[in-house]
């Protein structure tokens, strides 16, 4: 949205500089992009007169012309313009000043004096797109010859010595009275702390003139809460002069484009009051109602009615669009764009002014619908107040210069406005300020709230309160609230009709502090007691578990929660149990995620494809699916997961690589992690080879998996065959570390030597390593010693049915020094168990 | 056509050679069939025999892969290491890495935390009463479609902020408040948006927000809490500013942004943008059960890809989903 300073300068006093203003706007209202000063833009455009014009020889368009810049000597420029007549007031870019319209760009245009056709040619006559002020490019503007005279300033006389704010809107969407100049220049006041003078415009009243002739049916309030009209007779169209005008500058400055008179008037009126206009051709909209007297209903569309628009284009309506009728025939669609079959043209000599409200709701269904986003709707999807549409209708009949013969103006049911009421107490507490009574009710009044106070010793306080105030500004202390020490504390606000955004306490509250600037609120820390802040136990594990991957070579990624139906299918997830995305960017996004593995199976496949060949990649991230059903509250149950896969394209990184990394997870989270084999895959983990699969338990608590994955899955992705990975949920680690934690011991290294031994069984090729290991532990703990076990080897050579397992085991006794005997007796005891209960036998 | 479908679909699985099911007589029947059909009944026709195939082929598909995976050896998964194969190795700390995104969070958080803020981990799905309803959003309120969510078919949505949690949060907290305690909680992670992805927009990133509820809170007190964080996170004194905005959830609602830090090549000249924030709503506490006449609070939220950005000078937000190790190392 582009507001220009000079129009803001119509109705408020601006006395700061304009970065102070901008930076103002900015702490108190809305962010201003950009402040654009236009004054060196037009610096050097000129208006001149051209005295002598003439065909170059040899040229189909081209003329030399001799020109009056308001100096002594007549300049020859040469013009390519079909319109370029004796006799006529144009602009003159002189040598040696920047194209306007390519002022500011990357590639600014410098004129100069240069020979063309053998002709000598000074600067240019300018066209509107040549001074950035539209698209026109068919002639040079012309300029009407009683508006000025050879050498005045261009900008000067067409008010272009001006700045424009370009405003980001997207803050202000609640706030419809801000898209108009005067709503934004009283919220500008209200920001520099003066009253703003409310214009005339939204006080003026239509004459109750109602001939009887033009009937309006609003068929529901909530589409519609008021529709104004007026038919005025214009007797004939005022035709354009072909004059460059001062209000065709004032649209062009907004972005907007001269039209026609009655267009113009509409749209200069929108931009000033936020109030959106059209204009129908009466005598059109009769024969289309196909009766006398015309009747204007307003109704919702039928879903497949039909209507040609003024662009040309035909629409099929839909629910929740909104048609105005003449008789019950679409002339247009309401706040969007009007009918082709009313369309003012060169004909016209009566029109109707419609200026009405509508429900937003439906409007922004309209406009994205039908892909309609004119400045019109804009405004009227904020919301705008019913109390505009009569003031703004009288002064358009006014400005279009016709004669007004019927006004109606259907207000079914009028808005009423509650009063607010809010204590200063609220208000100080709620921003942590210490404003007086006086300061509020100013604020407020400034922008046109009315403050009432019902008790009559108000205004002595207010007085007294001035002057203690005062004098502890002299002193430097900050003025108390001298009106709540009176009791009296309470404000009554009486809200105006065109905040359609306030409606409760905390709204004036933020006027108050948004007013006076939220940046002037002293910053104090709130104060807290001593108690200890509850962990949060589930990200400090992730934290841990974060810090140990990454220390044992392993990289965290991380990657989208939503996969596509291919990557289901492809690891054997069933589709149908993935929550499915209805509004998915695209297929490959559509269904969210079961596992992590699967999206980490991808990335793999690309790190492999960038030359990485030997890596772990971990993830951990929330997953859900469909059959793991509903939390207590009715939203799906969330699975907290560590999902890692291990690469080795060189070596084979395999089961047992995976499987030391749990190993050392769970080493470093102070826990024994069991591996026991995968009996059958679970729903979600589909791609694990089940002969190379184990589930994990820390004590009796199930956390996880670690696998092999298929190799017809690895294939899929392209992974080397064999490579491991690990699918744990953090959330199941935490129950069972938390079990199992308290129940951790001092392992109490004893003082005495330890001894080494090594020990190799020769067992069944069958035989579980675990088995052997934990009968060796039992055994050891069971001979109170202090020990460790290490596997050294796991060996098989011609003999398939059997294999030799190597340990080496220190231990040493908490009591005394072990000799050879007691060595031996500890060591016969392990290998005679391993015999009688495993068959093992020591080799 | 069932029928034959149903036979053929048998037969495959008795083939030594799946593959060869395509050879079948009765399919290069179906075939020869299509065109002896009627005009009319021809395309139906041609797209069941299609069907038929794209069965078979499915079927094919899995019958190779269990045929391959037929193959594979059992291992003793309880053993360290496999037959005759050396211990594996860890590999070392140095190709290690940490997302940097969550090195960020985890940083943020606990500083929040040091503050005396209680942090739990947002929901990645979540339903339209905590993302919307109870934030004061209107149903068909148009603020709801600046949010862009994502909905599944049951109606959930992956949530557009960490907001989702504020409810909650709440709730949880308002047997504090009756004690004489207030409510100060964090809530962080994932979020999402239906934003087409460019260098500047992802629609999966990470938020972190912010909930005070006391008996007197103040607007007053919330921007000394988030110039206290900033000043902790950019270890230096910092100035700070604000602009009006527009949240349901927040009366008055604000824009937060400070002066850009030296750390960041600040020269006490710029501005930056880092977070929405605001008084809460009157509704949003009712909506929790506790009394707006009684206690006051105010939230904000923000992202954290912005941070990271910002701190490292990375310029386009799809590295961090993006799974390449070549950027992935660079953060150890």
């Amino acid at each position: 949205m582009i507001i220009s300073l000079n129009w803001l300068k119509k109705y408020v006093d601006i006395d700061v500089a304009t970065d102070e203003l901008v930076a103002l706007i900015g702490a108190r209202l809305v962010e201003v992009e950009a402040a654009i000063d236009l004054a060196p833009k037009y610096k050097d455009a000129t208006i001149v007169k051209v005295e002598e014009h003439h065909k170059i020889d040899g040229s189909d368009h081209l003329n030399l012309c001799q020109v009056d810049v308001g100096k002594k000597e007549l300049v020859q420029v040469v013009c390519g313009a079909n319109n370029v007549k004796t006799g006529m007031l144009a602009v003159w870019l002189p040598p040696k000043s920047v194209v306007p319209e390519t002022y500011g760009t990357d590639d600014e245009f410098m004129l100069d004096s240069r020979k063309l056709m053998g002709q000598m040619s000074n600067g240019m006559l300018a066209s509107m797109r040549e001074l950035g002020l539209g698209d026109e490019h068919d002639g040079i503007v012309e300029i009407a010859p009683d508006f000025a005279k050879p050498g005045d300033s261009f900008a000067e006389k067409f008010g272009l010595n001006d700045t424009l704010l370009d405003i980001d809107p997207k803050s202000l969407t609640h706030r419809p009275d801000c898209f108009g100049v005067i709503g934004f220049a009283r919220e500008v006041a209200g920001i520099l702390g003066q009253q703003f003078d409310e214009p005339k415009i939204l006080a003026s009243k239509l004459k109750a003139l109602n001939a009887g002739n033009l009937s309006v049916e609003i068929c529901d309030t909530k589409l519609c809460p008021r529709y104004s009209a007026a038919v005025v007779d214009m007797k004939e169209m005022p035709k354009s002069s072909g004059f460059l005008t001062q209000d065709d500058v004032i649209l062009c400055k907004a972005g907007m484009r001269p039209i026609s008179h009655i267009v113009d008037v509409t749209n200069r009126l929108m931009l000033d009051t936020g109030q959106p206009l059209h204009a129908f051709d009466y005598d059109k909209f009769v024969k289309v109602g196909g009766v006398k007297n015309p009747k204007i209903i307003v109704r919702a569309a039928q879903p497949g009615e039909k209507l040609g628009l003024l662009d040309g284009k035909e629409i099929i309506m839909c629910e929740g669009d909104i048609v105005i009728t003449s008789n019950n025939v679409p002339v247009a669609l309401a706040g969007a764009m009007g009918g082709a079959n009313t369309e003012i043209d060169k004909t016209t000599r009566r029109i109707i002014i419609e200026s009405a409200s509508f429900n937003l709701y439906n409007l922004r269904g309209t406009q994205f619908r039908h892909g309609i986003f004119s400045e019109a709707i804009t405004r009227f999807t904020k919301g705008q107040p019913a109390g505009l549409t009569a003031p703004v209708l009288s002064e358009a009949v006014a400005m279009t210069g016709g004669r007004v013969l019927d006004v109606v103006d259907a207000y079914p049911k009028p808005v009423k406005i509650k009063p607010i009421t809010v204590t200063v107490e609220q208000i100080n507490a709620a921003l942590g300020t210490n404003y007086i009574f006086d300061d509020m009710i100013t604020t407020l009044e400034n922008v046109g709230f009315k403050v009432n106070i019902n008790n009559t010793a108000i205004p002595i306080i207010r007085k007294l309160n001035a002057i203690f105030d005062e004098e502890e500004r002299k002193r430097g202390e900050i003025p108390h609230d001298h009106s709540i020490q009176s009791g009296v504390d309470t404000l009554t606000v009486v809200v105006p009709w065109w905040r359609t955004d306030i409606h409760i306490p905390e709204d004036i509250i933020e006027e108050v502090g948004r007013l006076n600037g939220y940046d002037n609120i002293p910053l104090k820390l709130p104060t807290r007691g001593y108690t200890m802040v509850e962990a949060d136990e589930l990200g400090d594990l992730k934290s841990k578990i974060r810090q140990i991957l990454s220390s044992a070579g392993a990289n965290e990624i991380l990657t989208y929660s939503f996969v596509s139906e291919r990557l289901l299918n492809q690891v054997g997830q069933d589709p149908k149990n993935s929550y499915k995305i209805i509004n998915s960017i695209s297929p490959e996004l559509q269904y969210v995620r079961q596992q992590i593995l699967p999206n980490l199976f991808e990335k793999a496949k690309e790190n492999i494809k960038d030359g990485y060949e030997k890596f772990a990649l971990f993830e951990m991230n929330q997953v859900f699916w469909k059959n793991a059903g509903l939390t207590n509250e009715k939203v799906p149950i969330q699975y907290d997961n560590l999902g890692v896969v291990i690469i080795d394209t060189k070596d084979r990184g395999n089961y047992y690589t995976a499987k030391n990394y749990v190993t050392q997870l769970a080493a470093s989270l102070g826990v024994d992690v069991k591996f026991v084999p995968r009996k059958k895959s679970f729903e979600v983990e589909t791609y694990f080879e089940l002969k190379r699969a184990a589930d994990l338990f820390i004590g009796d608590d199930y956390v996880g998996n670690v696998a092999e994955i298929k190799n017809s899955i690895a294939d899929k992705f392209k992974l080397p065959h064999d490579t491991a990975a690990i699918e744990m949920g953090v959330d199941l680690i935490l129950t069972a570390v938390k079990k199992s934690v308290s129940e951790e011991k001092f392992d109490k290294k004893s003082q005495f030597p330890e001894v080494n031994r090594d020990l190799t069984f020769q067992v069944k090729s069958s035989l579980e390593y675990a088995k052997l290991e934990d009968l060796i532990r039992e055994n050891l703990g069971t001979q109170k010693l202090w020990f460790q076990i290490n596997p050294v080897s796991i060996y098989q050579g011609d003999d398939k049915s059997t294999k030799n397992i190597s340990f080496k085991l220190t231990f040493a006794s908490y009591d005394k020094t072990l000799n050879g005997d007691e060595i031996n007796q500890i060591i016969s005891q392990i290998t005679k168990r391993a015999q009688a209960q495993l068959k093992a036998v020591a080799v | 056509m069932d029928k034959t479908k149903k036979l053929l679909v048998m037969r495959t699985r008795e083939l030594a050679n799946p593959r060869d099911i395509l050879k079948a007589p009765e399919l290069k029947k179906l075939y020869a069939d299509i065109v002896k059909q009627p005009a009319e009944k021809r395309g139906e026709f041609g797209r069941a025999v299609n069907d038929l195939k794209r069965a078979l082929e499915a079927e094919i598909e899995r019958l190779e892969a269990a045929q391959q995976d037929e193959t594979i050896q059992p291992i003793d998964v309880t053993a360290p290491c496999g037959i005759n194969e050396p211990l594996p190795e860890i590999m070392t700390v140095d190709h290690g890495s940490r997302h940097p995104l969550m090195t960020e969070l985890e940083r943020v958080v606990d500083i929040y935390q040091k503050m005396g803020f209680e942090a739990i981990e947002s929901r990645q799905l979540d339903d339209d009463y905590n993302m919307f309803t109870s934030l004061n959003f209107p149903p068909d309120h148009p603020a709801r479609d600046s949010y862009d969510s994502f909905r599944t078919e049951e109606g959930f949505i992956p949530p557009a902020h960490t907001s989702t949690m504020q409810n909650r949060i709440l709730k949880a907290g308002r047997k504090d408040l009756e004690t004489g305690k207030h409510i100060a909680t964090v809530s962080y992670g994932r979020v999402f948006r239906n934003e087409d992805p460019d260098p500047t927009h992802e629609h999966t990133f990470y938020q972190c927000e912010g909930v005070f509820v006391s008996r007197d809170a103040t607007l007053g007190q919330m921007m000394a809490v988030l110039r206290e964080f900033f000043e902790n996170y950019y270890g230096q004194k910092l100035n700070v500013k604000t602009q009006p905005a527009y949240f349901p959830f927040t009366e008055p609602s604000l824009e937060f942004l400070i002066e850009k830090p030296a750390s960041l090549g600040g020269k006490g000249d710029g501005w930056l943008e880092m977070l929405g924030c605001g008084m809460i709503h009157p509704n949003v506490l009712k909506e929790a059960d506790i009394d707006p006449t009684k206690y006051s609070g105010f939230a904000w939220g923000g992202g954290i890809e912005r941070l990271v950005m910002l701190k490292y000078g990375i310029d386009d937000i799809r590295y961090f989903e993006s799974g390449k190790l070549r950027f992935l190392k660079e953060f150890k």
